[in-house]
């Protein structure tokens, strides 16, 4: 299956990593890690893979360096920490990491006096070192079976195998199939959909649920509530990848839920590392667009006027080497002449069966999407 | 002083005697209340006893003992002792007895320029409670002691001695023991006695003083075994005559002489630096004929001639052995004794003058330690070896001190900064009658700048180093408080022992930051 690492790999190049460091100790010199640097300005669109990726760009992180000793120590003990976790098999969350290394340093101050301080302050801190052993090692941390809140939820004609049983995501009633936090874990047995349908809210997702709307297409429906977690897009990638699926993504007519899209697509900036294995750029945008608000002769009682903060972001996505095509230049200009955004729920002026049994379908069958 | 002449000459012809004269006038001499006469009588006391003691070679040993009487009334009782050169049985009542007896009225630098306040002192208690003062005294190798109890006869200005007794003197004691009843506030005057005290034991470092009263004791032990040289006695320097000194000096010099004195062998005779062809340079310049007797100047030819001298700027520069600096070595160690500073830098200038008086001024600068940490430079002034503890706003040095920029010399408040400046001259430049501040006089204040900034200068030396010292301190401190982390994640990722790496990164901490400080070491012997 591609993209799963075994844990006997993870362990050896934890252990690498590790060792490197140990070397040098024991040779007398001091010792320092390269670390990626994960900063806007380390973040490259790749043209050709139509993904963001991180660029070259590496800081040395020496332990004699009074700036960045503590961060150094923060990042050998996060190391240790999953090394142990993953020899036992375990499956710590983020804050469980953060717990089992959060301990006391005593030492004796300049002056003399008396002096604690805490491994780490917050989980921020702690999770920012996961981060540093993700880049620095090319192990995502659900490869080092490394736990987090997982949000998404999938439903439709698939069948999963987890553990040992077999979960028909099409037998579910109203409810739907939570994405555990590492899908690489999962077997996909079956897919027996024409497309994946990515939903930015909630309460839509369930909605069409209820109506069944899965059946009906004969798809999958998927939501991330919101800005979808790491794992929903893992799923959302191993579809598209593994099966050749169709992505479509659904979200309300503003830079937010459009930059959602591009998250689906081409992955995150702060983020931009795992890329290689979350981004999708066969993603495509069926909706809201501003154009919507026209074609669809969306009544005006369901018009927003667009905030300064909607427009600013705008201004930047516009710049963004992913947002150049025609489509979305368009698109993005538009709304900032317009100054307009809608839900998706304003569909429902049309009827609240509008969304389901007119828009969507249209959308698809007569491939009005953009990339 | 010049205004108390001034007052005295004009009352003295409404038939005042000078005792009663300056009862009435008690507040210029410092005894205007109770908390402020009791503070002035243990000044004066203490100030005669250093003066009977280290202008004469001897290492001060002096005892303040202060008892309240009765606390409702305001009744206390002072005792000061010390292990001086005595007094004369002959003069003891005349000392203690009568306003304006005797002089010390020579060229020399010395604590009490009249010999007035313990007469003032004398004259208050008998005011205010009519005890008298008692006096015990002895100089060196006397076989008696003597024991006087007197008090002033105000109208007549006369000593009225009540008891005079004879002790034998087997243990060859000698000093004087002065005791004191007055009206007085203890309670009130106690925070000034203490500073008082305090820095007078600062200034006097080869001294021992102690202080006993009812809720306060003091013991400083000396903390040198050398007194400064005592100054010699001087001629006066011609800048600095006017006409009652002219007056004097010529009635001392004409009389028992059988040729009347010609001017220029009355300058030449008289005063500071001036040599025969001083002199005739001087007259000729004047326009006054060297060979002229001086008996022969009316009143305002003499005006004319004290002017003229202290215009003329052809005298040679006063010299400074009529003053007695404590040195920069003594006052070091008064200051690293009383203040326990962390640095001390301290400096005696050279000599210098000002209207014809000499003068030295001394600075140190304290920093750290138990200086308080204050807004501002704490300041610690005195003349002639004497605290000021009043007006300090008023003194020329506050001026100083607030001028300079101390972030200049790495100094940023609030900080522990003890600014300590002396001056000795043979007329302070004291501003109002008061006698707490000095004037801004521009020679002075360019001396009190001069030293400050270069003790200043020393500071940020050792401030420089130190905070050098500090941030290797900090690196070393900062880093090797991670080492145990470090080695025990190395120690699980690797199976190693993790003492194996504790030791390699104790050693390599040690060894890069010492290289460090070696290196910085080398390049600065180098230079």
């Amino acid at each position: 299956m591609s993209g799963r690492v075994s844990d006997e790999e993870v362990i050896r190049r934890l252990e690498e990593f590790g060792k490197s460091i140990a070397m040098q100790v024991l040779k007398g010199m001091p010792p320092r890690m390269e670390i990626p640097v994960r900063t806007l300005s380390n973040t490259i669109w790749d043209e050709k893979r139509r993904i963001l990726v991180l660029g070259p760009a590496k800081a040395k992180r020496e332990f004699l360096d009074m700036k960045e000793s503590r961060k150094f120590m923060q990042t050998l003990l996060m190391l240790s920490l999953i090394l142990m976790a993953r020899r036992e098999g375990d499956f710590p969350t983020i804050r469980d990491l953060y717990y089992m290394g959060k301990h006391t340093i005593r030492y004796r101050d300049v002056h003399g006096r008396e002096r604690t301080e805490e491994t780490w302050n917050d989980q921020q801190e702690s999770n920012s070192v996961i981060q540093d052993i993700e880049v620095a090692t090319g192990l995502l941390r659900e490869e080092m079976g490394i736990m987090h809140d997982a949000k998404g939820k999938i439903v439709g004609r698939i069948v999963i195998k987890s553990k040992g049983y077999e979960i028909d995501c099409s037998k579910l009633g109203s409810g739907a199939y939570a994405i555990p936090p590492n899908p690489d874990r999962l077997e996909i047995v079956r897919v027996e959909a024409d497309y994946v349908l990515c939903i930015e809210k909630d309460a839509i997702f369930e909605r069409l649920n209820e109506e069944e709307f899965w059946k009906r297409e004969n798809c999958i429906l998927i939501t991330g509530k919101g800005q979808p977690d790491r794992a929903t897009r893992r799923m959302v990638r191993r579809l598209w990848e593994e099966f050749g699926l169709p992505i479509y993504v659904l979200t309300d007519a503003d830079p937010y839920g459009w930059y959602i899209y591009s998250v689906y697509r081409s992955g995150s900036i702060s983020l931009s590392y795992e890329s290689e294995k979350l981004a999708c750029p066969g993603v495509r945008f069926i909706g809201l667009t501003t154009s919507d608000i026209r074609d669809y002769k969306i009544p005006k009682n369901f018009i927003i006027a667009a905030t300064e903060r909607d427009l600013k972001r705008a201004a930047e996505m516009l710049r963004y080497p992913w947002f150049k095509s025609e489509a979305w230049q368009r698109e993005l200009k538009l709304f900032l002449r317009q100054k307009e955004k809608v839900e998706i729920e304003a569909l429902s002026g049309h009827g609240f069966r509008f969304l389901s049994d007119v828009y969507i379908p249209e959308k698809i069958e007569k491939k009005k999407w953009i990339e | 002083m010049v205004l108390i002449d001034e007052l005295l000459s004009k009352e003295r012809f409404e038939g005042l005697s000078p005792a009663e004269f300056f009862y009435r006038n008690r507040e210029i001499a410092g005894f205007s209340n109770p908390v402020r006469a009791l503070y002035q009588t243990i000044r004066e006391l203490v100030e005669n006893s250093l003066d009977a003691t280290e202008l004469y070679g001897i290492l001060p040993e002096i005892k303040v003992t202060v008892d309240v009487i009765s606390p409702e009334k305001n009744i206390v009782k002072v005792r000061v002792e010390d292990n001086g050169v005595g007094i004369p049985s002959s003069e003891v009542p005349n000392v203690f007895g009568r306003v304006f007896y005797g002089s010390k009225y020579v060229i020399r630098q010395s604590r009490g320029l009249f010999g007035l306040g313990v007469k003032m002192a004398v004259l208050y208690a008998q005011m205010t409670t009519g005890s008298p003062v008692r006096v015990v005294t002895a100089t060196p190798r006397s076989r008696r002691i003597h024991e006087f109890e007197l008090m002033i006869d105000i109208t007549k200005n006369r000593p009225r001695i009540l008891k005079h007794n004879l002790i034998d003197n087997s243990k060859r004691w000698h000093g004087t023991i002065v005791e004191l009843t007055l009206e007085g506030n203890w309670s009130g005057a106690r925070r000034k006695v203490v500073e008082y005290i305090k820095r007078t034991a600062l200034i006097a470092p080869y001294a021992t003083i102690t202080l006993k009263s009812p809720d306060v004791e003091l013991h400083f032990k000396r903390l040198a075994y050398k007194v400064p040289e005592p100054p010699e006695i001087g001629r006066p320097h011609p800048r600095g005559v006017d006409i009652e000194l002219l007056k004097s000096l010529i009635a001392k010099y004409s009389s028992g002489r059988e040729d009347p004195p010609t001017l220029v062998d009355f300058l030449v005779e008289n005063f500071e630096g001036v040599g025969r062809i001083t002199a005739e340079s001087f007259l000729k310049w004047a326009g006054y004929d060297p060979e002229m007797p001086i008996g022969s100047l009316t009143i305002e030819a003499l005006d004319d001639l004290a002017r003229k001298m202290r215009e003329y700027d052809g005298w040679r520069r006063p010299r400074a052995h009529s003053l007695s600096p404590l040195g920069s070595e003594l006052l070091s160690k008064g200051v690293q004794g009383i203040l326990r500073p962390e640095f001390v830098a301290s400096i005696t200038r050279k000599p210098s003058s000002y209207g014809g008086h000499p003068f030295v001024v001394e600075v140190a600068l304290a920093w750290g330690g138990e200086v308080p940490v204050s807004d501002h430079p704490l300041l610690l002034r005195f003349a002639n070896k004497i605290p000021l503890l009043y007006d300090e706003g008023a003194d020329v040095s506050r001026k100083v001190v607030d001028k300079i920029d101390w972030n200049t010399y790495k100094v940023k408040f609030p900080a522990p900064l003890a600014v300590i400046v002396h001056i000795c001259s043979t007329k302070i430049p004291f501003k109002g009658v008061g006698k707490e501040a000095i004037a801004d006089v521009p020679e002075v204040e360019r001396e009190i700048e001069g030293a400050i900034r270069e003790c200043a200068r020393k500071l940020r030396r050792y401030l420089t180093q130190k905070e050098k010292e500090l941030s290797l301190k900090l690196k070393y401190v900062t880093i090797s408080k991670y080492v145990d982390e470090v080695a025990r994640a190395l120690s699980i990722i690797t199976g190693d022992r993790q003492e194996v790496y504790r030791r390699r990164l104790e050693e390599m901490i040690r060894s890069y930051i010492l290289m460090k400080e070696v290196r910085r070491g080398v390049r600065k012997s180098k230079r």
